[in-house]
C-alpha cells in the first residue's frame, strides 16, 4: 500500500521536499504523484500538505500537522554506536554525528543537530539497529 | 526463507532480466564473493579475457549487508582479474551495496559492452541503462555529483576509462581498489552504476537479530582493538608497529625499517592532521580518518597508502601522502599497485635499467606522473600496466614486488613469513587479506607468533583465509573480525609474559588448527568471541549456521576461487614470490629473514586437501558439497 495524492493538489511541492524517501515527483503547480514502489507510508506528505490533498493507504484523508506538533527523535546516547545509519537515511539532514571534543576523540554519538529540519518521519527510529532512537513529542 | 534476487544485465543489448538464486546455491554459497565465484564459474566461458565484451562482472551483497549488523555496508565486485588473469574479488564500503539492496536487488551480473558511455540505474526494482557520454572524462568526485545525493553510486574515474590495469571503482569516498575493477567497467563503457530504493532488507527473525546486534556492537565497542586502537589511529596505526618489527616495506622492499617512518605514522596523522574519525555507514568501529586536503575535509589514507607513498619510496612527507591518496581516489587508481609500480620504476632507475624520471626519496613529481600514467602518456603507459608487465619489458623480475601480477600489500614478508605464504597462494594475487593476513599474528598485532618460522604458518593461513572469506561473503568488513584476538592480550600488552608465551606456543598449534578445519560439523555453536557473523547470519536468514558451517562457507569460497584460477590456466607455479623475498636475506646476518616458501607450500596444499599440483582433490570438493564445480 501507499499514500496517494488527490486532484486538489496545488503542486506546491511541500510533500516532495519533506518525503524522507524521495518518492514524490511533480512539476511546479501541477498535481504531484507518489511512487508506490518507494512510499513507506510514513505520512509526512499528508502532514505537510497545505490543502489536504493526501490520502493514506486506507483511503483516509490526511490532516495537516505543523512541524512543531510532530514527533522528533530522542537519542539514547549511551546506547548509540555512532554507526551513522540514521544520519544516512535522514533525508532532512536533521541528524549528525557529534563533534569531537578534542583532536583524536573517539567518543561519538548521534545528535539531533537541526531540530527545525526534522519532518518527524520516524525513519531514524525504524532504522536504528540498536533501538537507541525514540520518536517523542517535541518539548 | 527469502532467496537472493539478482539482475542479469547485458550492456550490448541493453536488456536485463531477474535472476533468482536457487535455494541450494543460497545455502551453500550465501552471497558476496563466495556466491560470485560460483556464478563466475557457471556463467563465463574459460579463457575469456578480462576486458572481453562477454566478460562478466558481478557486483553483489551478502545477507548481512544493510541489515544494521555492524560494519555491514561492504559490497563485493568479482570479475576476471585484469592483472593476474585469475579471479578478482574487490570489496568496498560505500553506500552502493546498501542502496542496491533497498532497490530490490542482492546483486548485479553484468556482461556485454555499451555502444557509448552509459549509466546503469537500479531504482525501485527496475534496471535501466541509459547513455551518458557527458560523464566520460570526469573524475570520480565530479561524476558522483551529477546524481542525487541520496543515491548509492559506484563510478569509475579517467583511469578506468583509459584502461589502467589497476584502475579502481569508487563509491562515495570508498574504493574497490584492487585487481582492476575500474578497467573492467571502463571496457564495458559503464561509467556509473546508481541505486536507490526504500525497502529495508528482510530479516528472518528481526527481534532476535536486533537483540544479538546489540550484544555484538557492545562487544566491538569494548574490545581494545575495535573500540580503541582502530578508532584512534585507523589502519594507519600499523606504520609504527610494522616499522618496529622490520616489517615495513622500505625502498621497494629492500628493507623493512625506515628511520623517518614516524612522520607518516597513524600517531602523527592523529596528532597533527586528524579532524575527526568517521566510518562507513553501519560501522561502530569508525576507523576512517577525516583530514584536510587543499582546505577541504576529505578521507585520509589507509596504512597501505601511507606505507607505499612513504617508506617504500623512501619518503616521509605526510602532505604528499594525503594529496596522492585523494588524487588516486578521484582518478580511480589503486594506491597500492600504482605506488608499488612507482617504487619499482625508481629501482629500475637506480640500477640504470630504465628512466621514468622517478627517484627514491623524491616526491615532487608524483602528481605530474600520476596524470601521465592515468592518461597513458608515452612510456608512462608502462607504469599503468603494473610491475609484472614492466619487469617483462625492462627486466628486474626478482624485485618486481607482485604475486601472480598483483602487487603485494605493505607488509614485508621476510619479517612475516606466514604473510609471505599468504601472498603467494592468495587467489587474487599478492593480497594480504585474501592471503589470510598472518601479519596480524606475526608482526603488527599484539600477539607475536614467531614471524620467521615456517612452522604452523600453513595451518593458520588456511584457517584465517577461510574465516576472512566467510566474513566477506556474509557482507561484513574484515575489521569486524579483529575481535578474534582476545581483548585480554591488549590489556596485558605485547611484552607481558603471558602474551609472549602464547606467541611462542602458536607455531606448535598447527596440527590443532588443521584438525579444527576438519571437524567443522562438530563446531555446532556460536560465540561472540569467535566469529559473531555466524550467529548474525543464522538469525538473519534462518539457515542452520554455526561457526563450523561458517568456516565451511569460507573454505568453499576459497576453493571455488582456486578452481576458477586453475580453469583460467594458473598453476602451482604461480603460487610464488619474487626472488628478493624468497632468496635474498633481509638481514644478511640472519638466515631466517627470507620467505621459506618451499617449506610452507607443500604443507599448505596438504592442509587444504589439495594435491601436489595445488588442485583441490575430489575428496575435498565432495566434503564441501561442490564436486560438480570443478567440471
Amino acid at each position: 500500500m501507499a499514500h496517494r495524492i488527490l486532484e486538489n493538489c496545488i503542486g506546491c511541492g511541500a510533500c516532495a521536499r519533506a518525503c524522507p524517501v524521495h518518492a514524490i515527483e511533480g512539476a511546479a503547480k501541477a498535481r504531484h504523484e507518489i511512487n508506490v514502489r518507494r512510499c513507506i507510508d510514513c505520512g509526512v506528505c499528508g502532514m505537510s500538505c497545505p490543502v489536504g490533498a493526501v490520502q493514506d493507504a486506507s483511503g483516509k484523508a490526511c490532516a495537516r500537522v505543523p512541524l512543531k506538533e510532530r514527533k522528533a527523535p530522542v537519542i539514547d546516547v549511551e546506547l548509540c554506536s555512532a554507526c551513522q545509519i540514521c544520519v544516512t537515511f535522514c533525508a532532512a539532514k536533521a541528524l549528525a554525528i557529534s563533534e569531537p571534543r578534542f583532536r583524536g576523540d573517539v567518543e561519538a554519538h548521534c545528535v539531533l543537530a537541526r531540530p527545525d529540519k526534522c519532518v518527524g518521519c520516524g525513519v531514524c527510529e525504524a532504522e536504528c539497529p540498536l533501538h537507541a532512537i525514540r520518536m517523542e513529542a517535541r518539548g | 526463507m527469502k532467496l537472493p534476487v539478482y539482475a542479469k544485465v547485458d550492456l550490448t543489448t541493453g536488456r536485463w532480466e531477474r535472476f533468482e538464486i536457487s535455494q541450494e546455491y543460497f545455502k551453500k554459497y550465501i552471497g558476496g564473493k563466495c556466491l560470485a565465484a560460483r556464478l563466475l564459474l557457471d556463467l563465463t566461458e574459460p579463457g575469456l579475457g578480462p576486458l572481453d565484451e562477454r566478460a562478466v562482472i558481478i557486483v553483489n551483497t551478502g545477507p548481512l549487508n544493510g541489515t544494521g549488523a555492524p560494519s555491514s555496508s561492504r559490497f563485493n565486485l568479482s570479475f576476471k582479474n585484469v592483472l593476474t588473469g585469475g579471479i578478482a574479488s574487490s570489496n568496498c564500503g560505500g553506500q552502493f551495496g546498501v542502496m542496491l539492496k533497498r532497490a530490490g536487488f542482492d546483486g548485479l551480473i553484468i556482461t556485454g559492452r555499451a555502444a557509448e558511455p552509459s549509466v546503469l540505474e537500479a531504482l525501485d526494482g527496475e534496471i535501466r541503462i541509459r547513455p551518458a557520454p557527458e560523464l566520460w572524462g570526469l573524475d570520480a568526485e565530479k561524476t558522483q555529483e551529477r546524481f542525487p545525493e541520496w543515491y548509492g553510486k559506484l563510478v569509475i574515474g579517467p583511469a578506468g576509462e583509459n584502461g589502467l590495469l589497476y584502475a579502481s571503482a569508487i563509491s562515495g569516498e570508498r574504493v574497490a581498489g584492487r585487481c582492476g575493477s575500474g578497467a573492467v567497467l571502463g571496457s564495458k563503457k559503464l561509467k556509473a552504476l546508481v541505486a536507490y530504493g526504500s525497502k529495508r532488507p528482510e530479516i528472518y527473525d528481526r527481534e532476535a537479530f536486533d537483540r544479538f546486534i546489540l550484544k555484538w556492537i557492545r562487544f566491538i565497542k569494548r574490545h581494545p582493538m575495535t573500540g580503541q586502537s582502530l578508532p584512534r589511529y585507523g589502519s594507519a596505526g600499523l606504520v609504527n608497529k610494522a616499522n618496529a618489527t622490520n616489517a615495513l616495506p622500505t625502498k621497494n622492499f629492500q628493507r623493512g625499517h625506515f628511520d623517518e617512518a614516524d612522520a607518516v605514522s597513524g600517531e602523527t596523522l592523529t596528532e597533527t592532521r586528524l579532524i575527526r574519525n568517521s566510518g562507513c555507514v553501519s560501522c561502530p568501529i569508525r576507523c576512517e580518518r577525516r583530514v584536510p586536503v587543499d582546505g577541504r575535509e576529505l578521507k585520509g589514507p589507509e596504512y597501505e597508502t601511507l606505507g607505499f607513498f612513504g617508506p617504500n619510496i623512501e619518503a616521509a612527507d605526510m602532505d604528499t601522502v594525503l594529496r596522492m591518496n585523494w588524487l588516486c581516489d578521484i582518478y580511480g587508481v589503486d594506491t597500492i599497485s600504482f605506488a608499488s609500480s612507482l617504487a619499482f620504476a625508481m629501482e629500475l632507475k637506480e640500477r640504470g635499467m630504465a628512466d621514468f624520471g622517478l627517484e627514491f626519496g623524491r616526491t615532487d613529481k608524483l602528481e605530474d606522473i600520476l596524470l601521465k600514467v592515468v592518461n597513458r602518456e608515452g612510456i608512462y603507459s608502462d607504469i599503468a600496466d603494473g610491475t609484472k608487465r614492466m619487469a617483462a619489458k625492462y627486466g628486474g623480475e626478482d624485485f618486481a614486488i607482485n604475486s601472480k601480477g598483483l602487487e603485494l600489500a605493505s607488509y614485508e614478508p621476510r619479517r612475516s613469513v606466514g604473510m609471505g605464504l599468504g601472498y603467494a597462494v592468495a587467489n587474487r594475487g599478492g593480497c594480504h587479506l585474501n592471503g589470510g593476513y598472518l601479519a596480524l599474528l606475526e608482526s603488527v598485532g599484539v600477539l607475536s607468533m614467531d614471524a620467521l618460522t615456517p612452522k604452523g604458518k600453513a595451518q593458520f593461513t588456511a584457517f584465517m583465509q577461510d574465516a576472512l572469506e566467510a566474513v566477506s561473503s556474509a557482507g561484513c568488513c574484515l575489521f569486524s573480525a579483529q575481535t578474534f584476538v582476545p581483548g585480554v592480550f591488549f590489556k596485558l600488552g605485547p611484552n607481558s609474559p603471558v602474551t609472549k608465551l602464547v606467541g611462542k606456543v602458536m607455531p606448535h598449534m598447527g596440527p590443532m588448527v588443521a584438525l579444527l578445519l576438519n571437524i567443522t560439523p562438530a563446531i555446532a555453536f556460536n560465540s561472540l568471541l569467535l566469529l559473531p557473523h555466524a550467529e548474525a547470519l543464522r538469525r538473519a536468514t534462518g539457515l542452520r549456521m554455526f561457526t563450523g558451517q561458517f568456516l565451511d562457507l569460507g573454505e568453499r569460497s576459497y576453493n571455488l576461487e582456486r578452481l576458477y584460477n586453475l580453469r583460467e590456466g594458473l598453476t602451482a607455479k604461480d603460487d610464488s614470490l619474487p626472488k628478493r623475498l624468497t632468496r635474498d636475506l633481509q638481514d644478511p646476518s640472519d638466515s631466517r629473514t627470507r620467505v621459506p616458501l618451499e617449506k610452507m607450500l607443500p604443507v599448505y596444499y596438504n592442509v587444504r586437501g589439495w594435491d601436489a599440483a595445488g588442485r583441490p582433490t575430489r575428496r575435498k570438493l565432495r566434503r564441501l558439497g561442490m564436486e560438480e564445480a570443478s567440471k
